[in-house]
């Protein structure tokens, strides 16, 4: 007598449960299509900041960028993506000095990790939201990332931005180099630069 | 009644035009060669626009748009599908029963044609008669599992082989119950013909008339015809996960094709079996006593019921199929053999009791017999 | 005309493939060949209007029987190995009993089918009738036979447990 209970109660039960899944899926054939129709939504498309699709090396008016041709970047790559090379010049007042030649990446090779972003010194480069990397040869994909005939951005020992002293002691002793290159151009955006950096540090590395 | 827009009067005037112009034996011959071309090309037809739906309807279920790229929203899909998959080499295998492996399509898609053949789509649009016509149909749709057997054994194939078995042994089960709950409906209206079924259901379709015992056969019905089909939660015999693609993983090109266009058909061999069976086939929704309204139904062509009904039941499937997870070989033996073998059994007794004691609803309302 | 054409393809299809069944050395091709022996068989039951016939012939051999064949097989040792040649006197022994069968068989069918002509009404059987004869208890009805069948059936049924159960 109660096997045939339990015949009949799993019975009902598995219908109301079937049931149940049915109603589930009515609903879910009326949401909102999550599909992204990509060429046609290209002027509505948001890619996430966090996105990283291309090194860049951010120029300013004066095409100056803040690269010393340190190498940190071509170091700390895990597959040699980075390949930086460098002269030396001799500056005005005798003294020589280590400039940046040719700064190219392979975007091929490049597993978009962002450790170079993470550990340049003087925030030189950066990943930007320019997904559409198609090209049709291989070739094309290894980029130079210094535009031609830019140079260094001149540093001013003066101006030391109000956040900087704040963030300091918050810094690894890598990132305390960094300060002193810091511009003009980039101190308008400190607070949330400096603030997300020594978390990306304290995480990755 | 006035019925603008069906195709009876067309086809009375081509066999009177036919008959006039020519002797007895060539008028049958060409109307035999038009329905043999009418009913090839409604197959085909018919597969492509399924594998259409659903390809649409399954995206729709996942939050997805479908195939929309080919024609205005993906219409011109699956014909570019058919292209590729004719234009398909077919590979020769090594070590294969060859004789039997390419046997194995034909049995899949000659079973589906015959029952195909037999099917009610509309007034007058009815191929073949039979007087067994549900016999007929159960009959003739077992002979598709010998193809699939023969498959799986002549490719040489582990996982076609279990594939095959797997397939052979959900299909001689699941037959029995949907037998069954054709059997039951063939008690309620006392005939086996299609056309004398429909004929009955003018104002009362079979799945109200026998009320309780009625719908539950309909569901069996639908439940072991959908298992049969090797389709949704009963996709054991193809299950990806685990065996490839089951029987047909070593077949390619239209060989494949076959066996596709054999599983969509199938599919839609079931629903409108079951409609004719249990939702009054091509018979408008008509009321007794509603002359208007009965007059406003007719002016939609039957064969628009037909394949509207056909429709809402193959949605169901697809419904079902896109909710439900695959179920287990013990489960799905224990479904048929546990659950709805005995309540079916039960089932047909009581569709029974009903008839006897007249209490069916045409028994208790005569207005609405026929 | 047309249907005598029909018949004679059918009935060569029927004698070529029951000799190839016969004489295939792979028996899963032999049941394929018997799928096709039986099928033409029922396209004879077809031929004649006997429409029921043929359904369950199709439901029943094809369907059924064939099936349980084709699995039986698979589940064999090695289905695709050729069969080996029987001796020789055992096939002379087998060509005696089958001449003899169909000696037995031919001279039943010849002496009985001017009376088949007389008996046999052209017109189709109906379900209904065949149900009848099959469940009524007066006479040319079949009640008895068709119990003993299920009563054989069941010994069947239970010698397959017995079977199953001895492992």
């Amino acid at each position: 007598m109660n096997s045939i209970i339990t015949y009949f109660k799993g019975l009902f039960i598995g219908i109301k449960s079937l049931l149940f899944g049915m109603s589930v899926t009515w609903k879910e054939l009326w949401t909102k299509k999550v599909t992204q129709q990509y060429p046609e939504n290209r002027k509505t498309l948001v890619i996430s900041d966090r996105f990283r699709c291309e090194l860049t090396m951010p120029h300013d008016i004066n095409n100056e960028h803040a690269c010393t041709a340190c190498g940190i970047c071509q170091m700390n790559c895990p597959n040699g993506t980075i390949n930086v090379l460098s002269a030396m010049i001799e500056t005005e007042d005798g003294k020589k000095k280590k400039i940046l030649d040719t700064y190219t990446w392979d975007m091929g090779m490049c597993t978009f990790c962002n450790l170079c972003v993470i550990t340049c010194p003087s925030d030189a480069i950066s990943f930007n939201n320019q997904f559409e990397n198609a090209v049709f040869t291989r070739s094309k994909l290894v980029q130079t990332l210094n535009h031609k005939g830019s140079k260094l951005r001149e540093k001013k020992k003066e101006v030391k931005p109000q956040s900087v002293p704040v963030v300091e002691d918050k810094l690894t002793s890598s990132k305390e180099q960094m300060i002193e290159p810091l511009v003009e151009t980039k101190i308008s955006t400190p607070s949330d630069k400096s603030i997300k950096n020594p978390k990306d540090n304290t995480t990755e590395n | 009644m006035l019925q603008p827009l069906e195709l009876t009067n067309l086809l009375s005037w081509l066999d009177t035009t036919l008959r006039d112009s020519m002797p007895v034996f060539w008028v049958l011959l060409i109307e035999f060669v038009l329905v043999a071309v009418a009913l090839l090309a409604a197959y085909a037809i018919l597969a492509i626009i399924l594998i259409y739906a659903e390809r649409k309807i399954t995206a729709f279920f996942q939050a997805r748009f479908g195939p929309n790229r080919v024609g205005i929203y993906g219409i011109l899909q699956s014909i570019a599908d058919v292209i590729k998959i004719l234009l398909k080499e077919i590979i020769r295998i090594n070590n294969v029963d060859r004789f039997l492996f390419f046997a194995a399509p034909f049995f899949m898609i000659v079973a589906s044609m015959l029952t195909f053949g037999a099917i009610p789509f509309g007034k007058m649009l009815h191929a073949i008669d039979f007087n067994i016509g549900v016999l007929y149909v159960t009959a003739v749709s077992s002979l598709g599992i010998i193809g699939v057997l023969l498959a799986g054994w002549s490719s040489n194939n582990k996982y076609s082989m279990i594939g095959a078995m797997r397939s052979g042994a959900q299909f001689v089960s699941y037959e029995l119950s949907a037998g069954f709950a054709l059997m039951t409906i063939v008690v309620l209206t006392g005939t086996m013909s299609f056309s004398e079924m429909i004929a009955k259901q003018e104002f009362c379709w079979n799945i109200f008339n026998g009320h309780i015992s009625s719908i539950i056969a309909f569901v069996i019905y639908l439940i072991s015809g959908h298992a049969e089909t090797n389709r949704g939660p009963f996709d054991l015999p193809e299950a990806e996960s685990e065996l490839t693609a089951g029987y047909h993983t070593e077949y390619s090109g239209l060989q494949f094709g076959f066996f596709y266009l054999a599983e969509y058909l199938n599919m839609f061999i079931i629903a409108s079996i079951a409609t004719t069976v249990f939702l009054g086939g091509w018979m408008p929704i008509q009321i007794p006593g509603l002359d208007g309204f009965n007059q406003v139904m007719w002016y939609i062509p039957s064969y628009a019921w037909f394949f509207g009904k056909t429709g809402v039941l193959i949605f169901l499937s697809l419904w079902v199929r896109w909710s439900f997870p695959r179920l287990r070989i013990d489960q799905l033996l224990n479904l048929e053999w546990k659950y709805l073998l005995p309540i079916n059994l039960v089932n047909i007794l009581i569709m029974v009791i009903l008839v006897l004691a007249g209490l069916t609803l045409t028994d208790l309302f005569p207005v609405l017999a026929p | 005309m047309a249907e005598q054409i029909i018949f004679y393809i059918l009935a060569a299809l029927i004698a070529v493939f029951s000799v190839l069944a016969v004489t295939s050395k792979q028996i899963i091709r032999s049941a394929t060949y018997l799928l096709f022996v039986l099928l033409g068989t029922a396209g004879l039951y077809l031929l004649l209007g006997y429409h029921y016939l043929f359904a369950v012939q199709i439901a029943v051999y094809a369907g059924g029987v064939m099936v349980l064949f084709i699995f039986a097989i698979l589940l064999t040792n090695r289905p695709g190995e050729n069969v080996k040649a029987e001796r020789k006197d055992r096939r002379i022994a087998a060509g005696i009993t089958s001449v003899a069968g169909l000696a037995f068989c031919g001279h039943i069918i010849y002496w009985n089918v001017n009376k088949a002509y007389t008996l046999l009404v052209p017109a189709e059987q109906k379900v209904q009738d065949i149900g009848l004869k099959l469940m009524g208890t007066e006479k040319y009805q079949y009640l008895l036979p068709f119990e003993f069948i299920s009563v054989l059936l069941l010994a069947c049924i239970v010698g397959a447990i017995m079977i199953a159960r001895k492992r």
